[in-house]
């Protein structure tokens, strides 16, 4: 209170706050108390989100979890958890050390330190705990052509009940993911470009049947799509699908690039035709750097989509060569008596693998779907 | 280097017209303003220079040869956006060396031009960074110095100041000129700050609705302006605008005679008088009336003055604050200083002066 003007403080300054009082203390603020206060909530509302995250994220992860240990453990026929629980008995204690080493040790260098010694702790546990239980088996498929060959009283099968080999699936979907993403990306780019940028004659029913396209159910439209492609001879043929989910794939993708397009101002391609470009130059080299973060959206998109699909696929193809991975799966699922978890495991970790790839490569782009540095 | 010549052009857009119609030189080197407010007509005049709008009628002639049909990159035109378009991908360096690409300027001579265009306008040490992590002034060098590097023959600068705050504006609009004079560049500002238009131009074309109003050096279209909207939109404050009729020689100004001076008022019935602030001036002969508001600006000081004529500002300058609200005082003006508008069609009614009744 040395100040020039004292504030007046007639009554003994710290009164019992409390009540609906707060910090409050007649007139005058009692500072530290009002942070104290500020810093406990915020660290009750941080604990609050992480507890809620982590509770949310324990359904999520455990099923995946879960089928990554049958995949390493299971023998035939029998499917058990004590893999999964004792490997959760090691991981989430690693978890929980790592965690709070990251927010109670100052320094990087401690922490790095701590991350090793729990990592290096955690792999001898799991190999003592769950080590005697891991086998390659269930992965078989990798280098058996025919799996259910050796199964008992599958010999003999006939020609249609023998399995083709998992690489034939796995260069078939990756064959329909990549060239329909090259062409859902190549076709909704310049439609996208067309429709932000031309004025036409019905441009404003386009936009709203797209929309109105992308809300329609496509499993309506399958009986009349088997026919089509009945007819047009494109049925069992890896072409004829890619088509098809290209087509129903396109709106959506092309009124995502209209919306990218519709944010590269004009003035950036009128300046580049008055420095010398022509049109055409003009749009590969202003207008696309613009939007290729959607172009790479709607390109994981669109993998994702023909990795991952089952219907179009169960519906239109027959012959085993055209088999997907998602075909595989269903069939190595159903077609093995009694069911083998463990192989069932395996070829859903192998199908798993190459989105999470993608994700991994692409998620630093898509996250920061930011573009700047047009404004003035 | 160009000369320009516009004849007879006109663009419309299915029915809605632009640009009315424009007939107009531009010597070589000259600097001109084209200066009216939104919707007048200028930006698109301006992109029609530029080849990326087609005019609907009427020839444009780069030194004598007809460019209607050339494209926006063959005519050799650099522009300055009103929102600088920078390519936001590219850095400074390749944002300005990019007219040279397609010109197949040789890598060593392209390096040395880009450097070179960057020292004159001072963006020389920011080569390397991207439009995003420059100022807005900055950016606007880094425009102008892309548009400048191809050694444009026509440049042409759309509202280039607009983005700017007011002490960086002040700066651009010197530095702009400076530029124009050094490399003698034909050069079209297309603006509607009157301001920016009188400081920086050699000649200035008022447009108005699609049309030319006028086109004369910045002190005679101040001094005689053409038309009522020339005299309106040129100068700051805005000039007096008194409705009246012409009567028996004189001008009837709300209920108040005003003498013929001069030529005489001519023969117009309803007519505009136009007065500018600033000459009016506190006389105590004048017409009485009495202070309604006091604007001290510094140098000057605007005084809103209700008198019989009607409201006036008047606006009087290194003379500090010297009437209050209330104050009654006198004003009078130069009969040669007094401007008459056909009210119909707003044009100028040549020579036509009004003086205040003697006493």
């Amino acid at each position: 209170m040395a100040g020039p003007a004292p504030p007046p403080a007639p009554a003994a300054a710290p009164l019992p706050a409390g009540g609906g009082g707060g910090g409050r203390v007649r007139g005058q603020f009692d500072w530290d108390r009002l942070a104290a206060r500020s810093r406990r909530r915020r660290a009750l509302g941080r604990a609050a989100l992480v507890g809620f995250l982590v509770l949310a994220s324990i359904p999520i992860l455990l099923p995946y979890f879960w089928v990554l240990t049958i995949s390493f453990s299971a023998k035939t026929g029998g499917v058990e958890s004590v893999v999964l629980w004792r490997a959760c008995g090691v991981l989430i204690p690693a978890v929980i050390a790592f965690a709070l080493g990251r927010m109670l040790l100052p320094r990087r260098r401690q922490q790095w330190l701590l991350a090793g010694f729990v990592a290096g702790v955690a792999v001898i546990a799991v190999a003592v705990a769950v080590g005697p239980y891991l086998h390659f088996e269930n992965y078989r498929f990798f280098w058996v052509a025919d799996i259910v060959r050796d199964l008992p009283g599958r010999g003999q099968a006939t020609h249609y009940a023998q399995f083709p080999s998992v690489w034939v699936a796995f260069r078939n979907s990756l064959l329909l993911a990549v060239t329909q993403t090259a062409l859902v990306v190549a076709v909704a780019t310049l439609a996208g470009y067309y429709v932000s940028r031309f004025a036409f004659a019905g441009r404003a029913s386009f936009l709203q049947a797209l929309l109105v396209l992308h809300a329609f159910p496509a499993m309506t439209l399958i009986i009349p799509i088997f026919l089509l492609m009945h007819w047009i001879g494109m049925l069992d043929t890896i072409t004829g699908v890619i088509l098809v989910i290209c087509t129903l794939e396109l709106p959506f993708a092309i009124f995502i690039m209209k919306g990218f397009f519709d944010a590269v101002p004009w003035d950036i391609e009128m300046s580049a035709m008055t420095d010398g470009a022509s049109r055409r130059q003009a749009f590969l080299k202003v207008v696309l750097p613009q939007v290729k973060v959607g172009m790479l959206a709607i390109g994981v998109f669109a993998f994702i989509r023909g990795w991952e699909e089952y219907v179009f696929v169960r519906t239109l193809l027959f012959e085993k060569a055209n088999w997907m991975m998602s075909l595989y799966l269903w069939w190595v699922a159903d077609d093995i008596m009694g069911v083998d978890y463990g192989i069932v495991a395996a070829v859903a970790v192998f199908y798993v693998v190459p989105s999470l790839l993608l994700y991994l490569f692409c998620q630093r782009f898509l996250v920061q779907m930011s573009l700047g540095g047009i404004k003035g | 280097m160009a000369r320009i010549e516009l004849s007879g052009i006109r663009k419309e857009w299915g029915g809605v017209v632009a640009v009315e119609h424009l007939d107009l030189v531009i010597e070589d080197g000259e600097f001109v303003a084209v200066l009216g407010p939104s919707g007048c007509g200028k930006s698109t005049t301006l992109f029609m220079l530029a080849g990326i709008y087609a005019p609907s009628d009427g020839t444009m002639r780069f030194d004598g040869s007809v460019v209607n049909e050339v494209e926006s990159r063959d005519r050799n035109v650099g522009i300055v956006f009103q929102s600088y378009a920078l390519y936001p991908h590219m850095s400074v360096r390749e944002n300005i060396a990019f007219p040279l690409r397609f010109k197949k300027v040789p890598d060593a001579e392209a390096r040395r031009r880009v450097e070179a265009i960057a020292g004159l306008v001072q963006v020389g040490d920011l080569l390397d960074r991207r439009p995003g992590e420059m100022s807005g002034g900055q950016q606007q060098r880094v425009a102008l110095a892309r548009a400048l590097v191809k050694e444009p023959q026509l440049l042409l600068l759309d509202e280039p100041l607009s983005n700017l705050d007011a002490t960086l504006r002040l700066t651009m609009r010197t530095e702009i000129k400076r530029l124009q004079r050094q490399l003698g560049v034909t050069t079209i500002l297309v603006t509607h700050d009157q301001v920016e238009a009188t400081t920086m131009a050699d000649r200035i074309v008022c447009m108005s609705k699609g049309r030319i109003e006028q086109a004369a050096a910045p002190a005679e279209l101040y001094a005689h302006p053409a038309s009522l909207f020339v005299a309106g939109f040129v100068g700051a404050p805005p000039i007096n605008v008194l409705s009246g009729r012409v009567e028996g020689g004189g001008v009837v100004v709300n209920g108040l005679r005003l003498e013929p001076a001069g030529e005489g008022v001519g023969a117009a019935g309803e007519v505009v008088l136009g007065i500018r602030p600033e000459h009016l001036r506190f006389d105590s002969h004048g017409l009485a009336g009495r202070v309604d508001q006091v604007e001290p600006m510094g140098r000057e000081t605007l005084y809103l003055v209700e008198t019989a004529m009607g409201g006036v500002r008047v606006l009087e300058g290194g003379a500090g604050v010297r009437f209050a609200v209330g104050d009654t005082v006198r004003i009078g003006f130069r009969p040669e200083d007094s401007l008459l508008f056909d009210r119909e069609s707003g044009a100028l009614v040549p020579g036509a002066r009004v003086a205040l009744p003697a006493g």
